[in-house]
């Protein structure tokens, strides 16, 4: 049967690296923004988790933020708040701002894996 | 299972409710696509009613934007971890518990 | 972490004052965590995250100041709400039982207003030892705890602590007799949990503040426990 790509309680797992490694300064971004998002009430919890379950395979090789992060693009896609266009430009925006060369691309934009 | 009084439930009632503290139930054993908060790891399994957590919005109509109303009851359920994992490790007394749906559950048959 | 001679965030510093979303800034006071920034270039999600949140701001459904308050709090105040709560469990025994009850309500009276709608406290005793967990993503009482740590967010915890929590727990270096009934919880729907560890002996006297001080987040998730 298909299991959802979250639902990995039972599984065979190898041992526990019991440090925190804490935060990156993006991640605490992505994690407050999500939270204010919320507290907003322009998407909740469970439409937040579904999209992450979306992922499919992909979400086994992303990290927490990266999956949170793809989550909430695609609620914020389905519900219309920009669009795919719009989202690009101000990445592109943004990307120029942080004067990041284009061999540092994204390896999304690229196609690639990972 | 066990009885003590460390775990003895705090009881939040819910208007209406199909099953009570202490009722044996069962989680159904099906597999719908779509957002589900029951782990697939103990759907089929037998537990008892831990206590009744109110009722909240149902989360696989939250999931795709719809309100989730009219709200479901929510319970918890405690399961022996022997009962649960077949091969389990530790002792008979383990447990472990989490929050089902009403709709997720039937008595149990026995 | 990626090592680079370029620093981007620097570049951004220098030019912030053209772009209107850094409003907040403010040069009297500690930088705003909203314009500090990691080393190295930023990635692809941190520009997709950051490029989420100015579209928002734009369309006025939120603010900067808002998600600068937000990463303050979740730096500042909410890990450290866990362990005020549980020692004053410890010192007030009436305030354990409201806690026990009511977990939202009890964490309200001091302050801590958590996200979830409710908050089971749980308690360890000689009989028995809670662990939490959350094997479909990674719930957690973030108002009480702060985010997460690593190994919550994990695989490998998500996985196996359902079915093996002993062996986990030893992982953390707590290892419990088979007399000790463990408890597991797997946090998957509305509810947050918290565990009560045992109040050592030898704490006896001590005040709420001292207790507190005693208390890490991985006893209030249940992985290891206070001792002196």
């Amino acid at each position: 049967m298909k299991t959802l790509p979250s639902d990995i309680g039972g599984e065979p797992a190898g041992p526990i690296d019991t440090i925190d490694h804490g935060m990156k300064h993006w991640e605490r971004q992505a994690n407050a923004f999500r939270s204010v998002v919320q507290m907003q009430k322009i998407t909740c919890t469970d439409e937040l988790r579904r999209a992450a379950e979306d992922l499919g395979d992909r979400y086994k090789d992303m990290h927490y933020f990266e999956i949170t992060t793809s989550a909430m693009r695609a609620v914020l896609l389905e519900k219309g708040l920009f669009t795919e266009q719009e989202l690009a430009a101000k990445m592109a925006e943004i990307r120029a701002r942080f004067n990041v060369p284009d061999e540092m691309e994204s390896p999304i934009k690229k196609g690639a894996k990972k | 299972m066990s009885s003590s009084a460390s775990l003895k439930s705090t009881y939040t009632p819910a208007p209406v409710h199909r099953y009570r503290v202490g009722d044996k139930v069962t989680v159904k054993r099906t597999f719908p696509p779509g957002h589900r908060r029951t782990p697939q790891y103990i759907r089929g399994k037998q537990g008892v009613v831990e206590r009744i957590c109110g009722t909240y919005p149902n989360p696989e109509e939250l999931a795709y934007g719809f309100d989730g109303l009219p709200a479901k009851v929510l319970y918890r359920v405690r399961f022996l971890q022997t009962h649960v994992w077949p091969g389990y490790a530790g002792p008979a007394n383990d447990i472990i518990e989490m929050e089902i749906f009403e709709h997720w559950l039937e008595p149990a048959a026995t | 972490m990626t090592n680079t001679t370029h620093d981007y965030y620097a570049r951004k510093s220098s030019d912030h004052h053209d772009h209107d979303h850094d409003h907040d800034h403010d040069d009297h006071k500690q930088p705003n965590p909203a314009n500090e920034h990691d080393n190295g270039p930023p990635g692809e999600y941190e520009i997709m995250s950051r490029a989420m949140q100015e579209l928002l701001e734009q369309k006025g459904m939120i603010t900067a100041a808002q998600v600068a308050k937000r990463m303050e709090l979740f730096d500042e105040e909410f890990p450290y709400h866990g362990a005020q709560v549980v020692a004053r469990a410890w010192v007030d025994p009436a305030f354990k039982q409201r806690l026990l009850a009511d977990g939202r309500a009890a964490c309200a009276e001091m302050g801590a207003m958590l996200e979830a709608e409710r908050l089971i406290a749980v308690e360890n005793t000689p009989e028995v030892h809670n662990v939490i967990v959350c094997t479909l993503c990674s719930c957690y009482p973030r108002a009480l705890l702060g985010m997460p740590p690593t190994w919550y967010k994990s695989r490998n915890y998500r996985s196996r602590v359902v079915f093996e929590p002993r062996a986990v727990l030893k992982e953390f270096g707590t290892e419990l007799p088979d007399s000790v009934t463990v408890r597991v919880h797997d946090s998957n729907a509305d509810m947050r949990y918290l565990v009560v560890p045992m109040r050592p002996q030898g704490t006896e006297g001590w005040s709420e503040v001292k207790l507190a001080g005693l208390l890490s987040r991985d006893m209030l998730v249940g992985v290891t426990v206070p001792k002196v």
